[in-house]
């Protein structure tokens, strides 16, 4: 195993759901089981000492492919030289604050981010963006790291993907890796629009248009869109907290498959630079589609029938997010 | 005729390609070791890649509410080997034909407690589980225990259950010995899977007794002894002992919590070698019965113990030389666990 480490930011790293996601990283399900590993935490300074002890768990896994760990609170150690960078650290919604102010608060938060990643990480850096509101975050970061090129940003809608592929086969009654090719357009927010249309589920040996193996047309356009785009409200209802191991395999999931690409015949959900796309979806977006990977780079699948329930679906999340940036590019300006 | 065989052998390949579920249980399944842990196992990193598994999820009842948060969490994640998962508060649909128990649940310390306390309250958890595991579960069942004071409790749990061979018992000492692997590895420069054979002996407290005196190091190529490999021997028996020893307390300090990633993966680490066997050569911590052993140890305890496993069966490994400052320490963490058994038992037998 002689390989060259590759350079792995985590943002947030002393929260929840990097306590989840650090250790599928350093196993080496994300970057391949032969790839050595240099682990970069970043957080903001109160969290050192958290951040300390986990340093300290990360050492006491005893994992050979993890070759340093590099806690910091400085973004020019944090974004030096990477290969990946997985933000998760964004401002939280306090009690008493407006959609205005939050949006405000990450967008300062990003551009830093993003003008950090053009200064010091390799131009062929994939950054990968979890903290919400997480398209409009991950455009702030790419339009602030202008020769780094925007194919290189995404984010993260695949929690999203997973749920509606495991509500799918629970209905099914099939484990979920035999429900393929969902899709989640649009704003990882509650207007995103969870269609299965295009999807297939392998039953008994064949593979069936989902619509015709649910057999239940008025849930898949009514309780199961809902279900997915609440999912993580009723996760933290029961939990009382957010959705950290859920999150941390989505994240692990999306990573992986830019690192070794989809399987044949399979498409992934990436919130994705929207300019050029065929869908008549709004420019200047990241806006989640329907994707292939390959030698690292995602293509939107193109020419999948789109009828009139879904265009009003995939339309309205695109609106939201025209809104969210507008307000945001203000702030950017400001 | 040919054509029909093949098209045969290929559906009977088929049926049998999915292998029979294991029923895994973790109790304390809605706390934070368990959140680190449910997904590895769901994932197939214990019981193997091809093996799907029923993961049963016990907790008490107050506790169901955020249990059903978890098993939410499951499902999104969409794992193609967990079949079904089933949370409960009840001992006769947690324990029901079990194939591994993963008991991390117990009695916790809370202000005040005095420690003849925490153990009274522990005695009664660990007693009932095992006498859920002699009812209910599968004779052939492998028990880990990991809720502390884990070899107290696992013994306990052990004797509660006399129809089920106390090999079958085991506790936790394996995250002692990965934090004993990856000091001297940091000492020397190398990942910490070039370190192997140290020994975790006695108590998961702060009295065992990390023992690197026939651990080897792997430097460039060589293999090397680690006292050799490390040249500083003041360290290895002095703070090496004390960082290893403390090493739970450091993490809470820094964390606020306790350390439920390097816990979970020590679990998992226990588990797997325990189903698919340890590598020729090398041997891990487990805390197991000791009767019978060759080490001078009191019989009638759970104590830590270097051992080899193959097919699903532990042995101790015999024969290592054991100089005067181990044997010292040896003893020492086997009389704290003498004075626990003790303690414990009085409350049993009430």
């Amino acid at each position: 195993m002689s390989a060259e480490p590759v350079r792995v930011l985590v943002t947030g790293a002393a929260g929840q759901i990097a306590y989840s996601l650090l250790f599928g990283i350093a196993k080496g399900d994300v970057f391949g089981k032969d790839q050595p590993i240099t682990l970069i935490l970043l957080d903001i300074t109160p969290m050192l000492p958290v951040l300390g002890g986990v340093v300290m768990e990360l050492q006491d896994c005893a994992l050979p492919l993890l070759r340093e760990v590099i806690p910091t609170d400085k973004e020019e150690v944090a974004f030096k030289d990477l290969d990946a960078a997985i933000l998760v650290g964004s401002m939280p919604r306090r009690e008493g604050m407006e959609r205005k102010d939050l949006l405000k608060a990450n967008v300062a938060i990003f551009k830093s981010q993003g003008a950090a990643l053009e200064k010091y990480a390799k131009k062929t850096v994939k950054v990968l963006v979890v903290g919400n509101p997480a398209n409009t975050n991950c455009l702030i970061a790419a339009k602030s790291a202008p020769s780094i090129p925007k194919e290189n940003f995404s984010c993260l809608t695949r929690l999203d993907h997973n749920r509606a592929r495991s509500q799918v086969a629970m209905r099914c009654g099939v484990p979920a890796t035999q429900v393929k090719n969902v899709i989640i357009w649009g704003n990882h927010s509650s207007t995103q629009y969870p269609d299965v249309h295009h999807c297939k589920v392998n039953m008994a040996g064949s593979d069936l248009a989902c619509f015709d193996a649910v057999k239940d047309d008025d849930w898949l356009k009514g309780a199961f869109i809902s279900t997915v785009q609440q999912r993580g409200a009723a996760v933290i209802a029961a939990r009382k907290l957010s959705s950290a191991m859920s999150a941390a395999k989505a994240i692990c999931d999306h990573m992986r498959d830019i690192w070794s690409g989809t399987p044949e015949g399979e498409f992934v959900s990436m919130g994705v630079y929207s300019s050029s796309n065929s869908y008549g979806v709004a420019e200047d977006l990241i806006y989640s589609f329907p994707v292939h990977i390959k030698d690292k780079q995602w293509k939107i699948v193109d020419g999948l029938a789109i009828n009139e329930f879904s265009r009003g679906k995939m339309d309205a999340t695109a609106a939201e997010l025209v809104e969210e940036r507008d307000t945001a590019v203000t702030f950017l300006s400001a």
